[in-house]
C-alpha cells in the first residue's frame, strides 16, 4: 500500500499556489520538446499515472486559518465547494490534528486577498489536499502549543490539546483565549502527521456542514453576490459557432429604459442598466449581423470525427496485435456533443476601481480568472482579486471560457460593480462542448477466452488545448491527456494497441465531468461484452479473468468480485429484466456498475442500478454516496437522451426542453457498495459516472440481443424498431 | 409601475417595470436571494416559489400580475430558522443538496405536492415534480418527501 503519512518533498509559495492549476500540464509539455512518436507514448504512460503535486510549506496560519473569539476555527479552502462536500472533507480532515469537533471548524472560501486558491477539477480535491490540510491543521495546533509554552514558561511537551483547549496541569486555556494573548506569532515546523489508526472522524458518517445555509437558501452562490451601487448587465454573443460580428445597430439599445452604458467590443456587445430586465430588454433591441460558416452541421462533424481522419497519434502498442491468427471482432461506437448543463449559469460580478478589479466568481480555476482578466484589461495580475463563492453546479464548464472580461471591461466603463449573469442560451452556445468521438476496436479472443489483441482507435476532438499554450497541439499531436483519458485498454492482454486520431471542431470542445473516461469507458466495455458473448464466456468472468497482479487491477478484479456476488450476477433474472456489467479506473478510482433495464411502452427504463466503488480511503462515506448517486444520474441522462447538434452553423440546443435531461421519474433504484482497497483517498467526481452507459448498453443487448453502439441509446433504439 | 404585494407576510411596494420578470423583482428588488434562476423559460424549477398559494415559475411570470397578491418564496416556507418546515427538516435528515442551487425549487414544489397529497407514493412524487437537478440528487428528494410526508402527518397527529 503507499504511504499516505509522507513528508512532503517540495512546497510552494503562495504566489506559486494560484499558479499551479495546470502546472502538471505545462511540466509535461516542457518535456514533450524532445521528441515525438515513442515520447509521445511515454508521456502518455505518465500522465495516465499523473499527480498533482499538493504539498506545503512557508507556513503562514493566517493563510489558512482564523481562529474565533467563540473557540471555533475558520479553514479557509483553497478548493471551491461545487457540490462535491469538499468543506466537509476539509473540516474532518483538519479536525483530525486540531483536537476539536468537526461542528467547531467553520469552511469558507479562500479569496486571493486573504488565502491560497487552487484549481476545483479532476476530483482532486479531497486526494491532492488529504496530506495538505492535515499538515496545516497540525502545524497550527502545534504553533497553539509554542505559545502557550511562551506565556506559561513551562516546556511544549508538557502541553495537551483536547476538545479546543490547551492543558499542563491545573492551568487551561481555550486557542481563543490563547490567541487573543498572541502578539507575535511564531511558528513551528509542520509536526508528523497523526496516523490513520488513530483518525477519530474520518471515514465516520459525518452530516456536511454546507447543506443547513443551503436549505434555508442562504445567499452564498456566485449569482447572490450584491455590492453597493451594483448595476446589470447583459451582453448580445454571436448565435453562430465562431461567429463574428460584421455590423451592428444599437440605437434601440441606446434609448432602452434604464440603460446607462453600452460596450461595443469586436465580437460582442454589452449593455450596463439599471435593472437586470432593463439590459436584458436593451440587449434584444440590438440589430446584429454576423458573419459565419452556415455548412457546419452534426452530419459533417461526425464524417471529421472518424478513424482514418486527421492527426493519427499511437498511445500504447505491446505486442504486435497483427501477429495474431484468429478471426477479429470489430465495434464501432459514437458519443454525441455534450453540453454541462450547471443549473447556475455563468455568472461574475466585478468591480473596477482605480485601475484595480474585484471578481467574485462561482468559477472552478480562479488562475484562469485572474490571468485572463489582467491580459484583458491591461493590469498586473495582483491587481486582480479573485473572490470565489458557491458553484451551481460546474461539471468542468467552470473550468476556463467565463464572462469575466466582459463583466471587467462593463464595471470599468461605469466605475460601478456590474453583475453578469450569462443567460440559459448563451450557457449552450457559446460557452464550450464535450467533443463528439468515433470509436473502432478490434479483438481477438481465443477458444480458451483469453483474449489474444486488443485494438482502440478513438477519433476525438481535443479538451486540453484551451488550457495550455497553442504550441501544445503541435508537440501533443492529439489530446491523448484529456480526451484520451481512458483510451487504453487497462486489461492484461499480450498485444494491445490505442492510437487517437485528431481533428479540431469547428468550435470550443473542452472537459466535461470524466472527460474521455465517459466516451472511452462506454466504447471499451461495451466491446468488452461482445468479446465474452463471441467466446462464450460470461462477462463477469472475461474481465476478472484479465486481470494480473499490478495495483490497479488487483483493485480492478476485487471489486469486480465484489459487486458479482452483491449483485447476484449469477443468479436468475426476474422475466423480462435485462442485466448489463461495466467497470473503470478513473483517477486512480475503480468503479463499476451493474444495470438491470426494462423496456416500457417501447422506451428503456432504467429499473436498478449497484454501483460498487473502490475510492481509497473513505473519509466521509455517506459524502461519496451522495457523489456516486449523481454521477449515476447524470450518466443516466447522458446515456438516454443528451445529445448536442449543429445545423445551419449553429448549435441546435438552447434550453432544457431541446436538450433533454433526466427528472424525478428516471430515477431508479440505487444501490452503493463502498469498499476501501488502498490507504490513500482518490476522486470521486467522476469515476462513478462512466460505467454507467456502457452497463445499459449491455444490459439492453442481454435483454433485446441488439447491440446499441451509439449515444443516446434511447435514439438509436427507437429508430431500429421503426425500420 | 408601482405594485403592491405581500412578500412572505410583510407588506412591500416596489416600482419596476411591469413586465419584469416576478423573479427579479424577488431576487434584485426585494432582496431575496434563495429563488433561482435556471433556464428562463419555465423548464426547471429553481425560480420556483407560491402566489396566492399557486407553486408558479417565477421567471416567467410577469410581475404586474403579481400586484396585490400574497408570494411566499423558500425564505417565507417556514416560520423561523428553528422551526423548520417538514420538508426542510426531512431535507437535512436525508442530506439531499450537492450543489444546492435547484434545491429551493424543489422544496417548494415538494411542500406543494405535499399539501395536495398528503400520502404520496414514490411514483406520484415521481410524476408529480418536474424539476431539474443537475447534480443528480434525484433518489434522495424521493426519500426527502416520503419522510417530510410522515414528518408532517406525525406532526398533525402528535
Ligand atoms: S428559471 Fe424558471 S423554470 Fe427555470
Ligand atoms: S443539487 Fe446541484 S443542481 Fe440540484
Amino acid at each position: 500500500m503507499e504511504n499516505a503519512d509522507k513528508k512532503p518533498k517540495k512546497g510552494f509559495s503562495r504566489r506559486k499556489f494560484l499558479a499551479i492549476s495546470g502546472s502538471g500540464v505545462a511540466g509535461t509539455l516542457a518535456l514533450l520538446y524532445f521528441g515525438r512518436g515513442a515520447i509521445r507514448r511515454k508521456i502518455s504512460d505518465v500522465t495516465s499515472e499523473m499527480d498533482i503535486p499538493a504539498d506545503v510549506s512557508n507556513f503562514d496560519h493566517k493563510l489558512w486559518f482564523e481562529v474565533n473569539a467563540d473557540n471555533t476555527i475558520t479553514l479557509k479552502s483553497p478548493k471551491a465547494e461545487m457540490g462535491q462536500g469538499i468543506f466537509t472533507g476539509f473540516a474532518m480532515l483538519a479536525a483530525e490534528e486540531l483536537d476539536m469537533a468537526v461542528e467547531k471548524i467553520k469552511v469558507v472560501h479562500a479569496n486571493s486577498l486573504n488565502g491560497l486558491l487552487s484549481n476545483t477539477a479532476a476530483s482532486n480535491s479531497t486526494s491532492s489536499f488529504y496530506v495538505t490540510i492535515r499538515e496545516v491543521a497540525a502545524t497550527l495546533r502545534e504553533t497553539l502549543k509554542l505559545q502557550a509554552s511562551k506565556l506559561w514558561n513551562i516546556p511544549v511537551a508538557s502541553i495537551s490539546t483536547k476538545d479546543g483547549m490547551l492543558t499542563a496541569g491545573d492551568k487551561q486555556l481555550s486557542y481563543a483565549d490563547l490567541a487573543k494573548q498572541i502578539t507575535k506569532w511564531e511558528t513551528t515546523e509542520t509536526p508528523a502527521l497523526r496516523p490513520s489508526s488513530q483518525f477519530k472522524y474520518v471515514g465516520k458518517q459525518q452530516k456536511r456542514i454546507d447543506l443547513p445555509d443551503k436549505v434555508l437558501a442562504k445567499p452564498i452562490y456566485g449569482i447572490d453576490t450584491t455590492l453597493p451601487n451594483m448595476v446589470y448587465g447583459a451582453v448580445l454573443y454571436s448565435p453562430y459557432v465562431k461567429g463574428t460580428l460584421k455590423s451592428a445597430d444599437t440605437s434601440g439599445a441606446k434609448n432602452s429604459t434604464g440603460v446607462l452604458k453600452i460596450v461595443e467590443e469586436t465580437n460582442w456587445i454589452g449593455v450596463v442598466a439599471t435593472s437586470r430586465y432593463a439590459a436584458q430588454t436593451a440587449v434584444e433591441k440590438i440589430k446584429a449581423e454576423w458573419d459565419y460558416n452556415p455548412n457546419v452541421s452534426t452530419k459533417d462533424l461526425e464524417k471529421l470525427i472518424t478513424v482514418g481522419n486527421g492527426k493519427e497519434v499511437n498511445i500504447q502498442n505491446d505486442g504486435d496485435t497483427d501477429s495474431v491468427p484468429d478471426e477479429v471482432l470489430t465495434g464501432e461506437f459514437r458519443t454525441p456533443i455534450g453540453f454541462h448543463g450547471n443549473l447556475e449559469p455563468s455568472i461574475v460580478v466585478a468591480d473596477y476601481k482605480d485601475n484595480k478589479i474585484t471578481l467574485y466568481a462561482s468559477f472552478q480555476n480562479p488562475a484562469y480568472l485572474q490571468t485572463s482578466v489582467a491580459e484583458a484589461l491591461d493590469l498586473k495580475t495582483e491587481d486582480v482579486a479573485i473572490v470565489p463563492t458557491y458553484m451551481g453546479g460546474g461539471f468542468g464548464r467552470k473550468a476556463f471560457k467565463s464572462n469575466a472580461v466582459e463583466a471587467a471591461k462593463l464595471s470599468k466603463a461605469v466605475g460601478k460593480p456590474v453583475h453578469l449573469l450569462a443567460t440559459r442560451q448563451q450557457e449552450f452556445q457559446n460557452g464550450y462542448v464535450r467533443p463528439n468521438t468515433h470509436h473502432v476496436l478490434k479483438g481477438k479472443v481465443g477458444k480458451d477466452g483469453k483474449i489474444l489483441a486488443f485494438e482502440h482507435h478513438l477519433a476525438t476532438g481535443p479538451m486540453i488545448f484551451n488550457s495550455v499554450p497553442a504550441i501544445a497541439e503541435t508537440i501533443l499531436g492529439a489530446d491523448f491527456i484529456l480526451a484520451g483519458h481512458g483510451a487504453r485498454c487497462a486489461y492484461h492482454v499480450p498485444n494491445v494497441k490505442t492510437t487517437i486520431w485528431h481533428n479540431n471542431l469547428p468550435f470550443e470542445t473542452s472537459i466535461w465531468r470524466g472527460v474521455g473516461m465517459f466516451a472511452n469507458t462506454f466504447a471499451i466495455e461495451s466491446f468488452m461484452d461482445e468479446l465474452a458473448h463471441k467466446a462464450g464466456v460470461n462477462p463477469l468472468k472475461l474481465r476478472i479473468d484479465h486481470c494480473d497482479d499490478t495495483p490497479q487491477l488487483v483493485r480492478r478484479k476485487k471489486l469486480l468480485e465484489i459487486i458479482g456476488e452483491k449483485s447476484g450476477w449469477h443468479l436468475p433474472k426476474s422475466e423480462g429484466v435485462g442485466r448489463g456489467l461495466a467497470v473503470c479506473d478513473d483517477r486512480k478510482t475503480v468503479s463499476a456498475a451493474v444495470v438491470e433495464v426494462k423496456i416500457v411502452d417501447g422506451a428503456i427504463k432504467i429499473v436498478k442500478v449497484i454501483q460498487a466503488i473502490d475510492p481509497g480511503k473513505i473519509i466521509n462515506p455517506d459524502g461519496i454516496r451522495q457523489q456516486v448517486e449523481g454521477a449515476t444520474m447524470m450518466a443516466i441522462s447522458a446515456s438516454l437522451y443528451e445529445q448536442g447538434t449543429v445545423e445551419n452553423g449553429q448549435f441546435v440546443q438552447t434550453n432544457f426542453h431541446n436538450y433533454q435531461v433526466v427528472r424525478l421519474s428516471d430515477t431508479p433504484e440505487i444501490e452503493v457498495i463502498l469498499h476501501e482497497g488502498s490507504e490513500v483517498p482518490s476522486g470521486v467526481g467522476e469515476p462513478p459516472l462512466s460505467p454507467i452507459a456502457p452497463a445499459i448498453a449491455n444490459a439492453i443487448f442481454d435483454l433485446t440481443g441488439k447491440r446499441l453502439r451509439s449515444l443516446p441509446l434511447q435514439l438509436v433504439l427507437q429508430n431500429a424498431s421503426n425500420q | 409601475m408601482q405594485l403592491s404585494l405581500t412578500i412572505n407576510n410583510k407588506p412591500t411596494v416596489l416600482d419596476v417595470e411591469p413586465e419584469m420578470p416576478l423573479l427579479w423583482l424577488i431576487r434584485d428588488e426585494a432582496q431575496l436571494k434563495g429563488t433561482k434562476f435556471g433556464c428562463g423559460k419555465a423548464l426547471c424549477g429553481a425560480c420556483s416559489l407560491y402566489v396566492d398559494g399557486d407553486l408558479i415559475r417565477s421567471c416567467s411570470y410577469p410581475a404586474q400580475l403579481a400586484n396585490g397578491k400574497k408570494i411566499t418564496t423558500i425564505e417565507g416556507l417556514s416560520e423561523n430558522e428553528t422551526h423548520l418546515h417538514p420538508v426542510q427538516q426531512a431535507w437535512l435528515e436525508v442530506q439531499v443538496p450537492q450543489c444546492g442551487y435547484c434545491q429551493s425549487g424543489f422544496m417548494m414544489a415538494a411542500a406543494k405536492l405535499l399539501e395536495e397529497n398528503p400520502n404520496p407514493t414514490a411514483d406520484d412524487i415521481k410524476n408529480g415534480i418536474s424539476n431539474i437537478c443537475r447534480c443528480g440528487t434525484h433518489p434522495r428528494i424521493i426519500k426527502a418527501i416520503l419522510l417530510a410526508a410522515k414528518l408532517k402527518n406525525d406532526g398533525k397527529r402528535g
